[in-house]
């Protein structure tokens, strides 16, 4: 892999590692349907509730005697009778007695730190780096999304970013599935421990970033494992495999979010490389793409399980905690750990042992994922934290002597990282969130590389780019419900000191890089 | 014979009782749906608490029904039918935020009771589901109605007499005025926001 090639994705890692904007989204259209307050689901949105947990589990609708919630009935896509008569009819179904459609739109405000041009001012004489304005008004995502039930416990989601703006944009199609709810029925298994999803979808992550209710994105989640670009410590790792963005495949889940156990394995698409093909010799030529970039599907795996801790031993097993001033989220401590094996593929032209006969070698390097994570909730008091372990294996091009291309791969140094985050959240008043973060990220490839490290190709500054041995960001925020529907949230991102070496001597430099930002948003949905 | 006699007495009172008990009939306007209609009471003059409990149930995420109306000294049933969990409170009996209380948590099919002794609308709230709203409208006197969604009312068996009747309507500013019922009497009211 070439330096600039390197160079660019590291660049590209760093874009989406410093994104400061994360996909949220609330289902107005559920609202609608059952004529119900968004906080019926969320603590401030998109923060689901223990009732919108134990919504979400059973298919996006109500856990227990469902139509006699709805305001707006479902149509019915066949009678009820006709599953009598199955096979020799279609099974009967229902759609959604409105268009199950919500909006969402917000804008942000941001202002950087003084020192934000500072790396800029060390780049090589006749380079000129990429101006950072003090305040810019940034106006974010316009974003559709539509969810619901078929009927039969089948649920469907299908959220799109329809306009976006700013460089750190990853508008698109988000997560799009179908979900067959409570399939053990048929195996007669107990209810609820076996379901499906086939589709496009964040796999479970313990705490979801397509659904973060934070305006960053917690950085581990972002954190692409790109291998050292500089030549003293050749590693041949380019995996742009990121938790933060969604994958192609299917899952099959069970238990529940809001008690108990709950478990999912999925396998979804192998793609490292970030690129994908359309290629002209598969009918309708050009018609149909491919996603996965190797036939490898990378295993994802989760098991969680949660202890209700109220007093009440009727109460716990409850969605919700009775109280003496009403029901209340669970007093609980939710355990968990997950872990994602893939093999990613690193393609190359080499040459067979003969030195002449030019073919393409294909280094397949194992990685995995593996961390645990924890949820404690009290009252109005969330805090929850996510540790996380990357590491992939390093196969580096062997050149024999006297050959211009190699031949194969040998083993080097693996290219890992750690790191994680902690959040408080806190909700003195139902309007009010007050939010705590810290996220860290101890990456090898990191350190190997530095900042501008390479002198002759360096990178455009990022935005906000703290690049270097350990990167640690202090996150304080708060957020306000206007109404159940608008938020306005704020946060202020301190990052501590960092070494960064000077694009043009290498010399590590004393503090040119502490750009600290705040970010504030408005944000809506209907 | 004392107690055919007894018969007679109580017959020829009750029938004395009818025929100087008239009613007060009209129509609440200005506003659109269900509104409450009393009768304010009267210096002097007691009513004895009914013994009867109406219920308020919690259903498909609503009050039903929305406005119920009582005499002061009336026991309400608050009734959960729901699947989820409810909670009923109320921040004030008539706006006096003193009279604030909140009835807690119970599981599907149980009631929890409440009497309540002071006069005026009880805005009943869930803690859980703020959409859900209703109504207990406390009289003062057995003499109320709740009219219908096009305003209508009628209130049957006030004694001949002046009184002071007032409308109530949910957002609306209540409206009394001085009413002498003489047989089948009307009163209209208009309410505004």
């Amino acid at each position: 892999m070439q330096v600039r090639q390197r160079v660019y994705a590291v660049v590209l890692g760093l874009l989406m590692l410093t994104g400061f904007t994360t996909s949220s989204y609330a289902i107005p259209a559920w609202s609608r349907q059952y004529g119900t307050s968004c906080s019926t689901c969320h603590v401030d949105f998109p923060k689901l509730n223990d009732f919108g947990k134990a919504f979400k589990d059973a298919g996006f609708k109500f856990p227990k005697d469902d139509e006699s919630f709805m305001k707006i009935p479902p149509v019915l896509l066949g009678a009820p009778a006709n599953k009598d008569l199955w096979p020799h009819t279609i099974w009967p179904g229902t759609i959604p007695g409105i268009p199950a459609i919500g909006l969402r739109y917000n804008h942000f405000f941001q202002v950087v730190s003084r020192n934000r041009n500072a790396y800029n001012a060390q780049l090589p004489n006749g380079q000129v780096g990429t101006y950072i304005p003090r305040v810019d008004n940034q106006p974010g995502y316009f974003s559709i999304f539509t969810a619901g039930n078929f009927g039969s416990d089948i649920a469907f989601w299908v959220d799109d970013d329809l306009s976006v703006a700013g460089s750190n944009a990853n508008g698109g199609l988000g997560d799009a599935y179908l979900k067959f709810v409570n399939l053990g029925r048929i195996l007669k298994l107990p209810t609820d421990s076996l379901s499906l999803r086939v589709g496009q979808f964040e796999v479970d992550l313990p705490f979801s970033q397509a659904r973060s209710w934070n305006l960053s994105g917690w950085d581990i989640y972002s954190e692409a494992n790109i291998g050292a670009a500089n030549g003293l410590q050749p590693q041949n790792v380019n995996n742009g495999f990121a938790f933060s963005s969604p994958g192609q495949g299917i899952e099959i889940s069970g238990g529940h979010l809001y008690r108990g156990y709950h478990y999912s394995v999925a396998f979804i698409n192998q793609n490292t490389s970030g690129s994908s093909a359309a290629p002209a010799n598969v009918d309708p030529a050009n018609g149909v793409g491919f996603s996965s970039d190797s036939n490898f599907k990378d295993i994802y795996a989760r098991f969680s399980y949660r202890f209700n801790l109220e007093r009440d031993p009727a109460s716990r097993n409850e969605i919700q905690a009775a109280g003496a001033t009403g029901p209340h989220d669970h007093t609980s401590l939710n355990l968990g750990t997950y872990y994602l094996y893939g093999r990613s593929v690193q393609r190359a032209t080499g040459v067979r042992s003969d030195g002449l006969t030019q073919t393409v070698i294909t280094a397949r390097e194992p990685f995995y994922r593996v961390g645990g994570d924890f949820s404690f909730n009290y009252r109005a008091l969330n805090f929850f934290g996510l540790y996380m372990y990357g590491h992939d294996k390093n196969l580096v091009p062997l050149t024999p002597s006297g050959f211009i291309l190699p031949t194969g791969f040998i083993g080097g140094r693996a290219a890992t990282f750690s790191g994680g985050f902690l959040e408080a959240d806190y909700l003195p008043l139902p309007w009010l969130m007050t939010i705590m973060r810290w996220d860290r990220v101890n990456s090898t490839a990191d350190q190997i590389n530095g900042i501008g490290a390479d002198a002759g190709n360096p990178p455009p500054s990022p935005f906000f780019s703290p690049f270097s041995s350990v990167r640690n960001r202090f996150t304080p925020g708060v957020q306000f419900l206007i109404h159940a529907n608008i938020k306005t949230s704020f946060e202020y991102q301190i990052r501590p000191k960092q070494i960064v070496y000077a694009p043009g001597t290498n010399f590590a430099l004393t503090n040119p890089f502490r750009t600290n930002s705040a970010v504030a948003a408005l944000e809506f949905v209907y | 014979m004392k107690r055919n006699f007894a018969a007679v007495v109580l017959m020829m009172t009750v029938l004395s009782a009818m025929a100087y008990a008239g009613s007060i009939s009209g129509k609440v306007s200005g506003v659109a749906g269900e509104s409450a209609v009393y009768v304010e009471a009267a210096a002097g003059k007691t009513y004895p608490a009914p013994t009867a409990h109406p219920t308020i149930d919690q259903k498909g995420l609503m009050f039903q029904p929305h406005i119920v109306a009582v005499q002061v000294g009336t026991t309400v049933d608050f009734l959960n039918s729901d699947t989820v969990a409810h909670n009923v409170f109320w921040t004030g009996v008539g706006g006096n935020k003193k009279l604030t209380h909140n009835l807690g948590t119970w599981p599907k099919g149980e009631k929890r009771s409440f009497k309540f002794d002071n006069p005026g609308a009880v805005p009943l709230l869930c803690n859980v589901h703020p959409e859900m709203s209703g109504y207990v409208v406390v009289s003062p006197t057995p003499y109320f109605a709740v009219t219908d969604k096009s305003g209508d009312f009628k209130i049957e068996g006030v004694p001949d007499g002046s009184y002071t009747v007032t409308a109530w309507h949910e957002g609306a500013k209540n409206q009394s005025k001085p009413v002498t019922v003489a047989g089948d009497t009307k009163a209209e009211f208009t309410l505004t926001k």
